[in-house]
């Protein structure tokens, strides 16, 4: 007789007994302790301390650990800066540890023909099988003194990323540590650097401020800090008007005060046209930007102004532009191109500056991540500096000092092979003239993480024949996918280090399963909210069911030590001279004690109170083990103002004409013995001369013809997105539709209803999107909060791998809904060298099937 | 004795879901039962559009139809004003569904968690299935929460109903239903009726305060106040 299962619920709640090995193999429960003395039966467990990494705010949490299960998951409570909560994101982490679909061993490659149609056939392996035919390729390209055509490819890292991402091709002898961030939004930080100075995301003073202009921000739901914001939005909308220029109703417009449903790509106008308004009714900060020397606005529109009669103070260059750029960039010229009413221009530019200097314009990947979206984004970081909220209260931030350390030099372990293989360039043809990357006023200071693809494919700079790529799945998140698919096909050997047999470990020939990030790694980030910068350590609370190891340290530890038995010792050399126990000195043995150490010695100033930094900048934990257990250090309040003598900036004011982008792009040019405006014409820009220097307006560039292609394509984020990896979570599909206009278990293409009557669909219906580049099929939904015109879909599904949830077949590769990046094309901001996936960058037809 | 309710601060939630999910995580549901719900309306035309999230939950009703028509008494009232099921005489008929005009009891048809009884890998011998990571766990889902036990099913069988029992379990410890602690913006308040002092009492005094449905007559005890 077997037991039932209310019989059996009934047993172990009485008991309270863990009942084990029952017969008819029930799964035993692991109950609770009773006791006797109470009534207060309680669950044993412990909340333990890591990091959710969920989106890039990179949140403290704790989850609660009973018998070896995690069960739930809440803020942490010693997280200043996210009030001890967390985000809907972070209780997902539980179904992606768990998830059946996990890969479990090392796997194989068994067919050696690669390509989305064919079955890798892969087979498990030991990982002392895996490490070995790594290593084996590695030490081939070294003995053939081909050591630069292996590519470390990294995505989604704590910063115990320099062992991997940094020492280990350098050592071996590569330069090509290509990181993801211009798939992530580095034409954000392009804004910023080449006005303030300040190539990085920046945090804001919600608390203190008196008007929020989010240009595509969705602090609600995405990136950078969405605790804080979802914690203190019902207040900040008391206190402060919330403006959001965005093509779709987002969750953040939908609890503002003013929605702009700007035309994808036309932000730059809407921006210089607020600049305008501003100007021309004397609204700038004085005491900040300066004033005319007699204190009469000549800013009058279509006139220019002579310099000499404008006094800068903090800032440079206004005068210049307004003559080049601002002067005819009236609301009505604005209202044309953006299709916001001109009366709304001037409500909402009084209404921010009125503010002033607690007047927040909130940049995003949205508005920067355009074709010519870099001066988008100066411009709409201008804006800030117009109202003087630039690092001062009530605006935009800067972030305080984490005094962790940095990774140890590694230079000292080069042989003379890594000397010679590591002064070659890097292989994403960053630093081209098509692609100046000028990250923090470099040329070819960025990565062009996208143009790798074509760079393996074109065998340009040098061919490429091995590359490990780690929490990275280029063939799904990349646009213009197909590239990636043909250039992994084309990459001799490829190694992917991941939870999941993604898009692209579909073309590896090693898969390596890797410790999930926010349950099973040792890791620590570095990030701010609310003022408070943070370390939050990534903490392995759960002992693995399968036999993964820790991407960014046990790996590559278990790689160096294959390569010093085949007779290259110095990667090992270096991770076990340089990451010894900063308490006793201790070499690392394995690659566990190598994550630890290595954790504690980058984290030391923060725990250590032997180090000189210890609690000058923040939290002074009792020693390591306190860190571990309150999981996170905290820093002090970030100072107002620190850097208005010195942003930056070559002129070390805030530049509204950029000297700093100036000699920036001069140098480019230089480089490659041309002007800057062929520079610019490369880059897709059609400004020229000195309007270059200056934030302006550039006509959207968009692929594909009005005609053929009626309809302008955007995408957006989602509140459930754990980066791309979250679709396979039953809990994503059941909640969909907490991305507004979206639904449940569905992947839709969202379009105006009156589009929809034009088109004959009533909503539900499947459909197709063609591109220029590609098509894509999934459901279309009729919302009124998506303009005519427009086509707004969400980025996260159309997985034809990675899970049983996330593709709608995985043995026969069909999709989930549609991927947006097989019908964007590859195309770039390139001055910051960001991928450019937003402006609405291409066109598509609807056609219904 | 208490006469617990619930109250929902528009104006602060931002439509986020974790309740939802903190709700299934606390009470062990599977992944389309939802105790812990919404829905969200948009109204208007382009531009002039306006969306708002409007979370739902049993509305543990002062006269709940539920409790009404339970032939076997499963469906039932405590003294604290939070109306509980019983599993164990739930004999399945399914008439409190019919009875509840908002739709927040659910009726288990299958046996619930089936992908943690699936028993075949995605990628034999290089992935897991459902049921592996189950009795590795050992436990019927991996992140079995053993605390619901404590006043209901953890997970409720085959053939009979369930629904939101305000964390009954968690309440009776001084704890706050899991819906309210996932909250960031501490939207949802919690608290009893009868207490003077209660903060569901002082935001009842303080702003207007809306139920759904008032009209059918259960004095539902959810209130909506302000606006999303």
């Amino acid at each position: 007789m077997s037991l039932t299962r209310r019989d059996f619920m009934k047993l172990s709640s009485i008991s309270g007994l863990a009942v084990v090995g029952l017969h008819g193999g029930l799964p035993a429960l692991s109950a609770f302790a009773q006791d006797p003395k109470s009534n207060r039966a309680s669950a044993l467990g412990k909340w333990m301390a890591t990091t959710c990494q969920g989106c890039t705010s990179w949140c403290p949490v704790q989850v609660l650990v009973l018998n070896g299960r995690a069960i739930k998951v809440r803020g942490n409570e010693h997280a200043h800066a996210t009030h001890g909560t967390a985000c809907v994101r972070a209780h997902m982490g539980i179904q992606q540890v768990y998830d059946p679909d996990r890969i479990k061993v090392p796997m194989k490659r068994t067919n050696p023909k690669k390509g989305k149609a064919e079955d890798p056939d892969f087979v498990p392996i030991s990982w002392d099988e895996a490490i070995n035919m790594i290593a084996d390729k590695m030490m081939e390209l070294r003995n053939n003194g081909e050591p630069e055509q292996f590519v470390l490819f990294r995505g989604r890292y704590t910063y115990m990323r320099d062992i991997i991402y940094g020492a280990l091709p350098k050592v071996f002898g590569s330069p090509n540590g290509i990181s993801h961030s211009a798939i992530c939004a580095e034409a954000e930080k392009f804004g910023p650097y080449y006005t303030e100075g300040f190539w990085n995301y920046r945090d804001y003073d919600l608390e203190k401020t008196r008007y929020v202009l989010c240009w595509g921000a969705d602090p609600l739901a995405s990136n950078r800090q969405v605790p804080h914001a979802t914690s203190v939005w019902g207040e900040v909308r008391d206190r402060a008007t919330i403006a959001v220029v965005d093509p779709r109703l987002s969750s953040t417009a939908a609890k503002a005060h003013e929605w702009l449903p700007v035309i994808p790509g036309e932000d730059g106008a809407l921006a210089v046209a607020f600049a305008h308004v501003i100007l021309r009714e004397g609204l700038w900060n004085k005491a900040f930007v300066g004033d005319f020397v007699d204190g009469e606005n000549r800013f009058k529109a279509g006139e220019t102004v002579s310099p000499e009669t404008f006094q800068d103070k903090y800032t440079h260059g206004l005068v210049g532009w307004w003559n080049l750029e601002l002067k005819d960039k009236t609301s009505e010229w604005a209202a044309e191109r953006t299709g916001i009413p001109a009366e709304q221009i001037v409500r909402v530019a009084r209404g921010f500056a009125d503010a002033a200097p607690k007047a927040i314009s909130w940049l995003s990947p949205g508005s920067s991540m355009q074709v010519r979206g870099g001066y988008t984004a100066m411009a709409t970081h201008a804006l800030n500096g117009l109202v003087s909220s630039v690092d001062n209260e009530g605006g935009t931030l800067r972030a305080a000092k984490i005094p962790a350390n940095s990774t140890p030099d590694f230079e000292p372990y080069y042989d003379e092979i890594a000397k010679k293989g590591t002064k070659n360039k890097k292989m994403d043809q960053r630093g081209y003239l098509q692609f100046p990357a000028l990250n923090a006023g470099k040329s070819g200071g960025g990565v062009v993480t996208n143009n790798a693809a074509d760079a393996i494919l074109s065998d340009d700079p040098y061919p490429i024949k091995m590359a490990i790529g780690y929490w990275n799945n280029f063939v799904f998140s990349c646009s213009g996918a197909e590239r990636w698919e043909k250039a992994l096909v084309k990459l001799p050997f490829f190694v992917h280090i991941t939870t999941h047999a993604s898009e692209m470990s579909h073309f590896a020939d090693i898969v390596l399963p890797a410790a999930h990030h926010m349950f099973e790694k040792y890791g620590f980030i570095k990030s701010k909210q609310n003022m408070v910068a943070y370390a939050s350590l990534n903490v392995p609370i759960l002992k693995p069911m399968w036999d993964v190891k820790m991407d960014e340290t046990e790996i590559p530890w278990m790689i160096a030590e294959k390569l010093a038995e085949k007779g290259f010792p110095n990667l090992l050399d270096y991770y076990k001279t340089e990451f010894k126990d900063p308490e006793t000195g201790k070499i690392a043995a394995n690659g566990m004690e190598f994550s630890i150490f290595a954790l504690k010695h980058l984290t030391q100033p923060l725990w250590d109170s032997r180090h000189e930094n210890y609690g000058k900048y923040g939290d002074a934990p009792k020693g390591w083990q306190d860190l571990v257990e309150k999981g996170v250090w905290n820093s002090n309040k970030y100072p107002y103002r620190k850097n208005w003598d010195k942003f930056g900036t070559k002129t070390n004011k805030f530049e509204f004409y950029s000297e700093t982008l100036k000699e920036a792009l001069e140098k480019h040019a230089v480089k490659h013995k041309v002007s800057v405006n062929e520079v610019l014409e490369a880059c897709k820009y059609t400004a020229r001369d000195e309007l270059a220097f200056v934030p302006h307006y550039e006509e959207p560039y968009r692929w594909g013809n009005e005609k053929e292609y009626p309809f302008v394509f955007f995408e957006h984020r989602s509140r459930l997105n754990r980066e791309g990896r979250s679709a396979n979570c039953t809990w994503y599909q059941s909640h969909k539709d907490a991305d507004p206009g979206d639904e449940r278990w569905d992947d839709v293409a969202k379009i105006n209803p009156a589009d929809g009557r034009t088109l004959g669909l009533h909503g539900g219906e499947r459909i197709r999107i063609v591109s220029p580049v590609g098509k894509i099929e999934c459901h279309v939904k009729l919302w009124e909060g998506v303009r005519p015109g427009t086509v707004g879909k969400c980025f996260g599904q159309g997985h034809w791998s990675y899970g049983s949830v996330a593709a709608l077949d995985f043995k026969k590769r069909i999709p989930r809904g549609g991927n947006n990046n097989v019908i964007l094309p590859a195309d770039y901001e390139r001055l910051s060298g960001s991928t450019a996936r937003h402006g609405g960058v291409t066109r598509v037809k609807i056609e219904k099937l | 004795m208490a006469r617990f309710a619930m109250v929902i601060d528009l104006h602060k939630c931002v439509g986020c879901a974790a309740c939802d999910i903190a709700c299934k995580i606390e009470n062990n549901l599977d992944a389309d039962v939802h105790w812990s719900d919404h829905f969200t309306e948009t109204r208007g035309s382009f531009p002039n559009v306006r969306y708002q999230y409007v979370p739902t939950l049993c509305n543990h009703c002062e006269d709940a139809p539920c409790v009404k028509v339970c032939p076997t008494k499963a469906m039932f009232k405590n003294g604290d004003g939070i109306v509980l099921h019983n599993a164990d005489t739930c004999i399945g008929c399914r008439s409190c569904q019919l009875a509840c005009p908002y739709n927040v009891i659910y009726f288990n048809e299958e046996q619930q968690h089936n992908m943690y009884r699936n028993d075949q890998p995605l990628m034999p011998g290089l992935t897991a299935s459902g049921k592996e990571i189950a009795d590795k766990a050992k436990a019927p889902i991996p992140n079995y929460n053993p605390d619901r036990e404590k006043t209901y099913q953890g997970i409720r069988q085959k053939g009979i109903v369930e629904k939101c029992t305000f964390c009954d379990h968690r309440v009776k410890e001084g704890k706050q239903p899991a819906c309210v602690e996932a909250c960031p913006p501490e939207a949802r308040i919690f608290g009893d009726l009868d207490d003077r002092k209660s903060k569901v009492n002082q935001l009842l005094g303080k702003h207007t305060s809306r139920q759904l449905l008032k009209s059918k007559g259960t004095r539902p005890k959810v209130f909506y106040i302000r606006d999303f």
